[in-house]
């Protein structure tokens, strides 16, 4: 069976088995059987209990062996030590289960529990993801453990070890804009691993970039032959939690004593064009940068414009960009001139970075700012641009459209070099909640036309950098 | 050469050894096609003299001891002996160092000297979850001090091998900064790719060595030379 095949029953359920809803209603599952009908689960839904009729109003069953279709997805929040017998006698009618319930191997006295449980599962016919987890977000299958996600089918497809920050995931990604293909909670990993979560990623058609949080890889091997084997067809982002010390303090022999902590990682990362970063900031800033924009290897990011308001930030962007090894360096004469003839007002810098005051940005509605991009884009030519805005200086001087109008003309110019560069917004703002506000709306509007926006210079640095990477990577191995 | 030899891992693991010795070490990276100095074995003093008839000098002796890790802090390395008459009193010399006393002694290890060149370290570690490692730096400070090392998963591609030495700090000193010839990259690539390519001795070895050391690879611009290697089985 082909990998995609395995687990679309996961991803794409038609049947949820939900095991732990009490007939009070007030137990997680009974939550997560509310939540998935909110999401438009509209496949049948089974309680299992050993003894009730009838839970939220669906029909209850005894046992997971018991419900009049083969289960494809169990959810299952009891204590734990009654659940290998209940998998074990499914006998083949479940075809993935899901634990969410903790006192497994995370704890001393649980891992005995967690072996049993695999072997139950194993015997029970059935894939097991966790124990120890929260759950699955599916878009796709109107599935869902959080109380918000969006509705929509993204490309971002997610494994992550922690259910907590698996939540934190699509939260905080939901607010920059992140569309999910899905995103599993893995927990301890009894069965299924991020590497089989991987592979289907990798085959999904839906997923176009992929996020791994790990804490353990007790598969590296597996996970760096699968990433390897991938030839970087789809960016995978990797947050690493956690460090693997475990062989390495014994070492004798130097190699081992510098082995360190996480250069299996950073070497796993350079030689499968995998990204590692280090905060969660920066793992859904560079989900984003993949999600909406399409690396080009035939032209490795190097070149970078700045173009904004604020002198003070384009200087220590220019510095910060530079430590990433991206280049912004002044233009070539020949733009200067042309950038020259526009007769710009006092205060407006014509170099790279090009800084332009709010006066500068605004006149004719955006229309000055088309022509400075046209140039930059016909003779500077660029790999990438970061159009930067500082929204507290425009307040109270501009009219509102001021920023759709910057927006579209970018967008104008974009269309009319296509292919020519990434086109990376950055709206800074001083934390206003009005301001804050317009951003939020703002940035949808953006990501939805296909433009990544961060909060500064730096948030957009890192993906960028990232991009870069990737693409020199493709270019390398061509 | 008989039987055992032939492959010094299973020969060493036979023996009960956890780790290979010197000698032992550079016959394995010689099966694999890496250079190390000619070197020969001799038991003891009398053995000296049909030894060197055989090698160039100047040469190094270095103990051979199962119970001596460190051989050069134990006093168990002379270099630039230029006779049998020097090689016999370094070996007597040896012979009486407190830490080489009372230690089982297997031999003495007689090898030409390398030519001068860059020194580099090659590694290898076997990681309980990944597997096999390979690993590069620059020899001296760069490692003890610098800590100046890119490591790589095995087995690694001829790319791969180009991006381990790129990365590193000191990679400009392989250029030959400072009035110093530049080394061979060609002839580190072909190491590193004999050490931890697809067929490389540590993919090869995975279940038996735990932890590699050619420590000095000595690189001129045209060869590299394996003059010190450790590898311990497990």
């Amino acid at each position: 069976m082909t990998v995609l095949k395995e687990f679309t029953p996961l991803f794409a359920p038609k049947t949820v088995a939900v095991v732990g809803a009490s007939t009070k209603g007030n137990a997680l599952p009974n939550v997560f059987i509310r939540r998935i009908r909110e999401f438009g689960f509209t496949g049948d839904i089974y309680p299992i209990h050993p003894a009730a009729a009838e839970i939220d109003g669906l029909t209850a069953y005894k046992t997971l062996a018991d419900t009049p279709k083969p289960v494809d997805y169990a959810y299952i929040a009891v204590s734990g030590a009654q659940i290998p017998a209940m998998l074990s006698a499914a006998k083949g009618h479940v075809r993935f289960a899901q634990v969410v319930s903790s006192g497994f191997g995370e704890v001393e006295e649980g891992k005995n529990l967690q072996v049993e449980l695999a072997e139950a599962a194993r015997a029970g016919g059935m894939r097991l993801l966790g124990p120890n987890c929260l759950g699955i977000y599916t878009p796709r299958g109107h599935v869902t453990f959080t109380e918000i996600g969006p509705k929509e089918v993204g490309p971002v497809g997610i494994v992550s070890q922690s259910g907590g920050l698996g939540t934190d995931i699509i939260r905080r990604g939901l607010s920059r804009g992140l569309k999910f293909s899905g995103l599993v909670t893995v927990g301890n990993c009894a069965d299924v691993t991020p590497s089989d979560l991987l592979e289907f990623y990798i085959a999904d058609p839906q997923t176009k970039v992929i996020g791994l949080y790990i804490e353990t890889a007790k598969d590296g091997r597996r996970l760096f032959d699968i990433l390897r084997n991938a030839k970087a067809t789809k960016p995978v982002v990797i947050l690493k939690g956690g460090r693997t010390q475990q062989g390495l303090a014994a070492a004798a022999s130097h190699t081992g004593s510098l082995a360190g902590d996480d250069r299996v990682w950073v070497a796993l990362a350079r030689q499968t064009g995998s990204m590692l970063v280090d905060t969660l900031d920066n793992f859904i800033d560079t989900l984003l940068i993949f999600q909406t924009l399409t690396p080009r290897p035939q032209r490795p990011t190097q070149k970078v414009v700045l173009f904004g308001n604020g002198g003070g930030t384009s200087v220590l962007a220019t510095d910060y960009y530079s430590r990433l090894d991206l280049d912004v360096i002044p233009f070539a004469q020949p733009v200067i001139d042309a950038l020259a003839e526009l007769k710009l007002p006092p205060g407006t810098s014509i170099t790279n970075p090009v800084d332009c005051p709010v006066g500068t940005l605004q006149q004719d509605d955006g229309r000055v700012a088309e022509k400075i991009l046209d140039i930059i884009y016909s003779l500077g030519k660029p790999e990438a641009l970061v159009m930067h805005l500082n929204l507290s200086a425009f307040v109270g001087r501009t009219k509102p459209e001021v920023l759709d109008n910057l927006v579209a003309a970018a967008m104008r110019v974009q269309e009319k070099y296509p292919g020519q560069s990434h086109f990376i917004l950055v709206l800074r703002s001083d934390g206003d909640p009005s301001l804050e506000a317009r951003k939020r709306e703002f940035r949808d509007k953006a990501v939805a036309l296909g433009v990544p926006v961060y909060d500064e210079m730096a948030n957009a640095g890192h993906p960028l950098a990232a991009l870069a990477t990737f693409e020199r990577f493709k270019a390398a191995r061509k | 050469m008989n039987k055992l030899n032939e492959n010094p891992v299973a020969a060493a693991r036979s023996a009960g050894r956890n780790a290979l010795d010197e000698s032992a070490g550079k016959q394995l990276l010689s099966s694999y096609g890496i250079n190390v100095p000619q070197s020969r074995v001799a038991k003891g003093v009398a053995e000296v003299d049909a030894v060197m008839n055989g090698l160039k000098a100047p040469v190094v002796v270095k103990v051979m001891s199962p119970d001596i890790l460190h051989k050069s802090d134990a006093g168990g390395v002379k270099i630039n002996l230029r006779s049998a008459a020097e090689v016999k009193t370094a070996i007597e010399g040896m012979l009486d160092a407190p830490k080489i006393k009372g230690a089982r002694i297997d031999g003495f290890l007689i090898e030409e000297m390398a030519p001068a060149g860059h020194e580099l370290v090659i590694g290898g570690l076997r990681d309980p979850q990944f597997g096999p490692l390979v690993m590069v730096g620059l020899g001296g400070i760069f490692v003890e001090i610098l800590k100046d090392v890119s490591f790589r998963l095995c087995p690694i591609t001829r790319i791969d091998a180009e991006e381990m030495l790129a990365e590193l700090k000191g990679a400009a000193i392989l250029k030959g900064a400072r009035g110093t010839k530049p080394a061979s990259i060609e002839a580190i690539i072909d190491v590193l790719l004999k050490v931890g390519g697809d067929n490389g001795l540590l993919m090869q070895h995975a279940a038996d060595i735990s932890e590699a050391d050619i420590n000095p690879l000595i690189v001129s611009d045209t060869a590299a030379v394996a003059v010190d290697a450790r590898f311990i089985l497990g």
